[in-house]
């Protein structure tokens, strides 16, 4: 009996042991199936710089082990339509970049709305994320998040100016003293402003224009295709644009060359005073002050046209670029997590140190950046931000506008010409509807 | 004195057709011999079907009922607008611009036609250093276009070589924006398309040229011809197959070769000076995701390509059959 006893307790042991084992089994199962190995394509323009990429992918797979990141980077003025491949062909990355605004939204089904993955404690750092989601309106489907805070002013080389007998410290602020200037900088044989073609014309130097002739309300009927471009307040932005060049602010290969890069050579080669820029993600203060040395750059908000114009002493300052999970992807979860991880603390001050980039998250730390005058005076440049004009122009409509002033340059078209080209744009815009 | 004694006559070869193979001539009898025949041919035909069939007629039928829809939502069903697309481009002053610009490019052709023609026939007139110049011709074929293209965007620079090069040696007027100007971008991009092309060019007319019967080209400089005449009333006539074929690519190469030059070039710009049907195609289809309207444009291209390209075939079949004839 002892021994049949002996051998019961043998058994029940031994079952419970081997179900123990199971369990455990089982758990490990199921945990390493939350992590199965996983690879994710990113396609961006390399906002940053590719060792800026490469420490983010690099903190991010180390936080996320399971997930590696696969980068893909093309120039910017051909990645909308290396992107609009991907789009047509429903294929590709599992998570793409656009810049906020109609650039967003006339692409955005080729994105996964994340609302229902935003928590507070994604979301609660952020300045702001509602420039991408439709209306503006974050209980309305968003389409990504953003990881910087982006707006436009104009950066000066401090010694061009000291050549030309300006000074720096107080650099013109009305359009009028900066016509002056220009005539100072130009007879000492250099450029004003160094200047390039391309879509930067729509988003860095358009806006800047339109603040002087359009409210916020103006800015957002021009949104919704309310404003033609025969519009009088439309029509002077254009006239503004085309002054630029005909007063020769201008280096005389503008029209032929892009902005980027071959325009910001001739600011870094130090043949031009000015060059019309942004403050986040490329072309930035760190861009230009490691080319040129931080204490020779300056920086200020666009000169003044019309001081009464109720946004003229605004900045136009929006959401940068967001990041969006791709409706095709197969890893929805950890493009996600990929897209958060971008937006949040972690990758904050990160993308400040190593790309200059101004972040949107909250908690970057401003201070960790000591050696930049003009980082400094971005920080109080920002402070009071407005609608930004240029995001919300269309993809036809931005593309029509640096043709239209290529033209204007070369003295191809007139403005009414310009404004008719721009009116056919906005006709043929399907986001817009006039 | 000798009297030369004419040559034995040659033994009369009887050349056969491979149809004359008495295993086909089996095949020949009857009815059952032309049905086997049939099926043989289609046979013959199947690799060529394989491929044009899914890679070219599909997406030909494809792209045309695309065009009749108005596709701008990635996954959306679209609507229907049957011709409007081609109606939009009647108005559209992108697409008018565009399809100006490739007929003002079809206006070169003639250089295209006949500037390898005459490298080509000195090269084949063993002109010194001919050997070098076979060569280097044909040296920019081998590079990628883009590559081309980037290469040329740096020589025509306001400020590139080329104009350094001209200051230097007392032409400072000549020099100007070469891919800025309205007048000089088309051409320029024209210009660089003809030097990467050129190559391909004078081989083609190598190839025809050594195809002539010399006895004839002899015969010409023995009763005195010089270089033109024998260039035009001599090779010229010969050559013409060639000349047509070259010029059945040239055109196509004009209306469809030119993407990866405007791209890595102007993208179409100053303005639209150098907007191409083609890119205006990459444009729309990829930047403003438009593919109805793309497809559209595109099919109109396919078409202009085919009729030209139709009606230089014809034109050169027919000239074939009449000297042939002749």
């Amino acid at each position: 009996v002892t021994r049949h006893k002996h051998l019961l307790v043998f058994a029940v042991a031994s079952v419970v042991a081997i179900s123990a084992a199971g369990a455990v089994s089982s758990a490990s199962a199921a945990d390493s199936g939350t992590h199965t190995p996983v690879t994710i394509t990113v396609f961006n323009w390399g906002q940053g710089g590719d060792q800026y990429w490469a420490d983010a992918n690099k903190a991010f797979e180390a936080k996320y082990p399971w997930i590696t990141v696969k980068a893909e980077s093309v120039p910017f003025e051909q990645y909308l339509q290396q992107e609009g491949a991907y789009i047509n062909s429903k294929s590709g990355p599992d998570v793409m970049a656009n810049n906020v605004g109609l650039e967003l939204f006339e692409r955005k089904t080729a994105y996964l709305p994340i609302n229902d993955r935003l928590t507070p404690d994604i979301t609660g750092q952020l300045t702001t994320y509602k420039w991408g989601c439709e209306n503006f309106d974050t209980t309305q489907p968003c389409y990504g998040l953003p990881q910087s805070f982006q707006g436009n002013v104009m950066y000066y080389n401090v010694k061009v100016l000291q050549a030309a007998g300006l000074d720096p410290q107080n650099p013109p602020a009305t359009w009028d003293a900066f016509n002056a200037a220009c005539d100072k900088i130009k007879a000492t044989g250099k450029a004003c402003i160094a200047m390039g073609t391309g879509s930067t014309v729509a988003y860095w130097d358009y806006p800047e224009i339109a603040r002087n002739y359009l409210d916020e309300q103006g800015i957002v009927d021009q949104f919704k295709g309310k404003i033609p471009w025969t519009d009088p307040r439309m029509v002077n932005i254009l006239k503004r644009l085309a002054e630029m060049a005909d007063k020769g602010w201008f280096q005389d290969s503008a029209s032929t060359i892009p902005m980027l890069p071959d325009g910001g050579d001739v600011f870094t080669s130090g043949n031009a005073g000015f060059i019309a820029s942004i403050v986040s993600d490329v072309f930035n203060w760190k861009q230009w002050g490691d080319a040129i040395g931080n204490d020779n750059l300056g920086v200020m908000p666009w000169p003044v046209i019309d001081a009464n114009a109720p946004l003229a002493h605004k900045f136009s300052g929006v959401e940068g670029f967001v990041h969006g999970v791709t409706s095709w992807s197969q890893h929805p979860d950890e493009a996600f997590l990929y897209v958060a991880w971008l937006a949040g603390a972690d990758n904050a001050n990160l993308f400040l140190q190593e790309a200059g980039g101004q972040p949107i998250n909250k908690a970057f730390n401003a201070s960790l950046i000591t050696n930049s005058p003009s980082f400094t005076k971005i920080q109080t440049l920002i402070k009071d931000p407005t609608l930004h004009a240029g995001v919300l122009l269309s993809g036809k409509e931005a593309d029509a506008l640096s043709r239209g002033y290529q033209q204007i340059m070369l003295k191809q078209i007139t403005v009414d010409q310009w404004v008719q080209q721009m009116q056919a744009a906005l006709v043929a815009s399907p986001e817009k509807k006039p | 004195v000798a009297v030369a004694r004419p040559p034995p006559s040659p033994p009369r070869i009887e050349v056969r057709p491979a149809t004359r193979s008495p295993r086909l001539n089996l095949l020949r009898t009857g009815r059952r011999t032309d049905d086997q025949r049939s099926w043989w041919g289609l046979l013959y035909l199947l690799p060529a079907l394989g491929l044009v069939l899914p890679f070219k007629f599909v997406p030909l039928v494809s792209g045309f009922v695309d065009s009749l829809w108005h596709l701008v939502d990635v996954g959306g069903a679209g609507q229907f607008v049957g011709f409007g697309n081609y109606a939009r481009m009647v108005g559209d002053p992108e697409v008018v611009a565009a399809f100006a610009n490739v007929g003002r490019v079809v206006l070169t052709l003639p250089v295209w036609v006949v500037s390898p023609l005459l490298v080509a026939f000195l090269i084949h007139q063993r002109t010194p250093g001919w050997r070098l110049f076979r060569a280097v011709y044909f040296l920019p074929y081998m590079i990628a276009p883009v590559i081309v293209g980037s290469i040329f965007r740096e020589i025509l620079g306001t400020s590139g070589p080329l104009n350094i090069l001209l200051r230097s040696v007392g032409l400072g007027w000549f020099a100007q924006a070469w891919l800025g100007g309205i007048n000089t971008a088309l051409l320029a991009v024209v210009g660089v398309s003809l030097w990467s092309f050129f190559g391909l060019g004078v081989i083609t007319y190598l190839a025809g040229l050594a195809s002539l019967d010399e006895s004839v080209l002899e015969a010409a400089a023995l009763d005195g011809a010089g270089f033109w005449r024998t260039l035009l009333s001599i090779v010229l006539p010969m050559l013409r197959p060639v000349v047509s074929y070259w010029a059945v690519l040239c055109l196509g190469g004009m209306f469809i070769w030119m993407f990866p030059l405007l791209f890595s070039l102007t993208q179409g710009g100053p303005g639209y000076a150098t907007m191409l049907p083609e890119y205006l195609v990459y444009l729309t289809a990829f930047q403003f995701n438009d593919r109805g309207y793309a497809t559209a444009i595109g099919i109109v291209l396919f078409a202009v390509v085919s009729l030209a390209s139709f009606w230089i075939v014809r034109e050169m079949y027919a000239s074939s059959v009449a000297r042939e004839r002749a």
